[in-house]
């Protein structure tokens, strides 16, 4: 039966499919176009003309599939699965582009963007290479605009997931009853864009983070086009500026994810060696690595062949990342990997297609690429930045070979899990990788290229050899450094700036235009320096400070030192220097933030000094998450976060319970009874008793205990209660005090030694309310931020004189 | 020889070193019943939380004591005890892996990998989330 389904924007998603399908074919057409062209013949003139027009055409197709998706979320169609997923009615417009790039097929889809971008600017730039680059990016757009084809071939075989895809032919839904109402649409929400990514991380990173992948295309293809067309050397001046920029913006995009993971989520640290951290790291290293290698060959004409493969390679690795990130392989190792959308063959085909061609390429051309016949010399700078990539492949291959176990397992029929300690294993290798290269980098500018003065290069290194040492035994003893590994660390990243400062100062005399290398190479020392200081000497202050004797329970083993930390509402407990108050918490929209107050204490007075809110997110769809709050000084971080806590904020009715008797005392005048949360005097007694309000009757005995009960706050009040003897019988009438849950019966009179027997009755806590709240101090992190810019200025001016050249 | 073929020498000493030591550091999937043939070495165990036992998080006694009982995949169960606090959605995790040892009549465990029925896209596999209890000697 056919249903006339009512409301339905139909035509939006056959734009958007139409438009992939133009943009699949424009790619395709473009990339055999730009092949012939490539022939180089006035023949093959018409050739390139025809492509061009297909990849101008293919660009507009790109920006019409994102136009298309953007439409339909800001107008809030439910009826496609993608709008379904990612948004809802209630969400700000703010966070359009977040839901837009959410999902897998809106990430392929930024990808596409920013290639088509980058081929824009090619388009009109690359000039004489344009042929051979564009016919790269061609095929590289036509394999990623196949992963949202979302063409089914037979029953089996499915190609790339579209996000034009109804709702009502998505085969979780197709059969589903309320589909078969023709007004369905009426009724229907989308299901919202993840709590967790609502935040303007969520909108700078992934667009960063794919201009970054998207920039190691350009590189890539001029090296293909350099060995296609037999011009060795000639690509790598328009690829130069490109690879600076590349590092630049990926780098920037790794470490704003990294500054999101330290910001927003509870990981407790900016970087945690997690597998999807790492595979956008790796191809970064060796983007780097071709950086260098293509500077020695400009200048010298040495290691052509590393150029080669350390720019595809970077390219290759981020297919691989891609590939490890969404085919669902990593699976039980990794956080926060995408899930499997039945794609991961594809996936295979792409990578492995284009490591193939990179590999018969280079095999193909092998005799013919030029190769240098004399040795470096020792002493010239080519040497020592050739050995400076070499650090940089090793380390790369390090981080790759572990984080690929689960490849090895699949591949291999192995069960390995990987490594206990991730972040031990990665730091055995990559802290002596890390000291090297610091070295490297610090005196390889002091050498020129082909021949140095051995003398001339030794006294140049003099002062900043002078200034570390000094630095590092300052440094080292304030911070109480006693590791002779983590004393040289410090040494060689102090020896890395200082070196790279005074090459600036006094070999290039501050000139800002050649600066690029020196500043770059302050801005990673300052990383390398932050990292190490902040991580090698973070300090949980939230441990066993609790009033609980947590040690009682050391039988089972060692629980005295663990990182939780149980705060009662109110009460007040020490945390390194500062005194640590939870104060309550407070509900606005999902967030609960959680009030701690971290106060100091002069003398006997505390005075606030600031206040935390750590938050939990509730979800109650897909699970609370607790996110950070984090105090920022200039030399240090105060990080917190709550790791369990009650999130409802009603009171929780007490249910009415017993007084339990804790203590019985024969007390003397002026002595101390004490409670949970007092503690109470005995004044003495009291024999003008308010016989009317005790309804005393006539011949009866009444005694009173004089008592005061001194709560925590220093409030005192006054309690009576009495003692009567009746017909020879006693009767205490006790005295209560709610508020504290207290209640004090006077037990016994013993005249003779004019004491009373208290006995002390207490409302055994029905409902305190508490968190348990980790918090840590990561010391001089800022050098690590600052760092950050800092490299990133030197990368663009780097970049511009490149461009200049 | 050559300076190259030194650098190539050195350069494979350190890679081969490089996959040695990540053989080495990894550990291995097993069951609880390997896991109590050895006390005290270390393994990665998957499983299902036993969702009839109890589960004990009294954070006022020891905010850094859960304890809970987990079937491994040959449907062995175990009691697991884990020096942290109890990590949020617990209950409605579909898979664990547990990272510890056996000691002392229960097995240790040092990390918690678990996966919720998805915290990101509701009706699809969900995604790994990851929960340590550092303790002061790592």
């Amino acid at each position: 039966m056919e249903i006339n389904y009512i409301g339905e924007h139909l035509w939006a998603g056959q734009l958007g499919q139409i438009s992939i399908i133009i943009a699949f074919v424009s790619a395709l057409v473009a990339a055999v176009g730009y092949a012939f062209a490539t022939k180089n013949d006035a023949a093959f003139n018409d050739w390139k003309l025809l492509s061009r027009s297909a990849f101008s055409l293919h660009i507009l197709a790109v920006f019409s599939i994102i136009g298309s998706l953007l439409y339909m979320l800001y107008n809030g169609m439910f009826e496609y699965h993608y709008v379904w997923q990612h948004s809802n009615s209630e969400m700000p417009m703010r966070y359009i582009l977040s839901s837009f790039w959410e999902g897998q097929e809106g990430s392929f889809l930024l990808w596409l963007f920013w290639h088509a971008v980058l081929g824009a600017i090619l388009l009109k730039t690359s000039k004489s290479w344009e042929a051979p680059v564009m016919a790269v990016f061609a095929m590289v757009q036509m394999f990623l605009v196949s992963m949202v084809l979302g063409i089914n071939l037979g029953d089996v075989i499915r190609i790339g997931s579209t996000p034009f895809l109804l709702l009502r032919d998505h085969p979780d839904f197709m059969n589903l009853p309320f589909l078969q109402n023709a007004n369905y649409l009426d009724n229907l929400d989308g299901r919202g864009l993840n709590p967790l990514l609502q935040n303007y991380w969520m909108t700078i990173h992934p667009p960063t983070l794919f201009l970054g992948f998207a920039s190691t295309l350009v590189p890539f293809a001029f090296a293909i086009a350099g060995l296609w067309t037999k011009k060795y050397t000639e690509w790598m001046k328009p690829a130069l500026p490109w690879t600076f920029f590349g590092v630049m913006i990926l780098g920037t995009g790794i470490l704003m994810g990294g500054a999101w993971a330290y910001e927003a989520l509870s990981f407790g640290g900016f970087w945690a060696w997690d597998p999807v951290e790492n595979s956008s790291l790796v191809p970064w290293i060796t983007m780097v690595g071709a950086a260098h290698v293509m500077v020695i060959q400009k200048n010298r004409g040495q290691s052509l062949i590393m150029t080669f493969v350390l720019t595809t390679a970077t390219f290759i690795l981020i297919l691989y990342s891609t590939f490890l990130t969404r085919s669902g392989i990593l699976g039980d190792t990794s956080v926060h990997a995408f899930t499997d959308l039945g794609m991961s063959g594809q996936l295979l085909v792409y990578l492995l297609a284009f490591l193939f061609l990179a590999i018969i390429l280079l095999i193909a051309r092998w005799k013919e690429i030029p190769k240098s016949k004399d040795e470096d010399s020792l002493y010239s700078r080519e040497f020592w930045m050739f050995i400076g990539a070499l650090v940089l492949v090793i380390s790369s291959f390090q981080i790759m070979f572990t984080t690929s176990i689960p490849v090895w397992n699949k591949l291999l029929g192995t069960n390995l899990a990987p490594p206990l300690d991730p972040i031990a294993h990665y730091n055995s290798f990559q802290i002596p990788l890390a000291i090297m290269l610091s070295i490297l980098i610090a005196v390889t500018q002091y050498f020129k290229y082909s021949k140095t003065d051995p003398k001339q290069f030794s006294r140049a290194l003099v002062l900043p050899l002078a200034v570390s040492v000094v630095l590092t035994a300052v440094i080292g003893y304030l911070m109480h450094y006693t590791n002779v590994m983590y004393i040289v660390m410090l040494f060689t990243t102090l020896f890395l700036i200082t070196a790279n400062l005074n090459y600036w100062v006094s070999v290039l005399k501050g000139k800002m235009k050649i600066a690029g290398a020196s500043v770059a190479h302050i801005g990673f020392g300052m990383i390398l320096l932050g990292a190490f200081l902040s991580t090698s000497k973070t300090q949980v202050i939230s441990m066993n400070t609790s009033g609980t004797d947590v040690e009682s329970l050391g039988e089972k083993g060692d629980f005295s030192n663990r990182e939780n930390i149980l705060m009662m509402k109110g009460d007040t407990l020490r945390m390194a220097d500062y005194f640590v108050t939870y104060v309550g918490k407070k509900k606005e929209g999902v967030n609960v933030f959680y009030q701690v107050d971290y106060l100091t204490k002069t003398g006997n007075d505390y005075t606030l000094d600031f206040s935390l809110y750590p938050r939990v997110q509730t979800n109650p769809r897909m699970g609370n998450v607790a996110e950070p709050d984090t105090k920022h000084f200039l030399y240090k971080d105060i990080y917190s976060f709550v790791t369990y806590a009650e999130v409802e904020t009603e009171e929780t009715k007490e249910k009415p319970e017993e007084y339990k008797n804790t203590s019985t005392k024969q007390m003397a005048q002026g002595d101390t009874l004490f409670a949970g949360q007092a503690f109470v005097i005995f004044n003495g007694f009291n024999l003008d008793v308010d016989r009317a309000k005790y309804e005393l009757q006539e011949g009866d005995i009444a005694v009173a205990a004089d008592l005061t009960a001194v709560d925590i706050s220093g409030k005192r009040t006054a309690l009576t209660p009495i003692y009567v003897i009746r017909d020879r019988m006693a009767i205490p009438i006790p005295a209560e005090m709610e508020e504290l849950g207290l209640r004090l019966v006077l037990n016994k009179v013993i005249p003779e030694e004019g004491k009373a027997e208290i006995a002390l009755y207490e409302k055994p806590d029905s409902y305190r309310e508490f968190i348990v709240m980790k918090a840590m101090i990561f010391p001089w992190i800022n050098i690590l931020w600052a760092g950050c810019l800092v490299m990133i200025i030197g990368t663009i001016l780097a970049m511009r004189r490149r461009l200049k050249a | 020889m050559k300076k190259t073929h030194i650098l190539a020498i050195i350069v494979i000493a350190i890679a081969i070193g490089a996959i040695l030591s990540t053989v080495a550091d990894s550990s291995t999937y097993a069951s609880f019943s390997e896991a109590i043939e050895n006390p005290g070495k270390e393994y990665h165990v998957v499983g299902k939380l036993d969702k009839e036992a109890e589960m004990t998080y009294d954070p006022e006694v020891d905010a850094n004591l859960f304890a809970f009982r987990m079937i491994d995949n040959n449907g062995d169960a175990q009691t697991v005890h884990f020096a942290g606090s109890k990590p949020q959605d617990f209950e409605r995790s579909e898979q664990i892996v547990l990272i510890g040892k056996y000691e002392n009549d229960a097995f240790q465990a040092s990390k918690i990998l678990m996966k919720c029925p998805s915290k990101y896209n509701e009706g699809q596999p969900g995604e790994m989330q990851e929960f340590t209890a550092e303790s002061a000697t790592s």
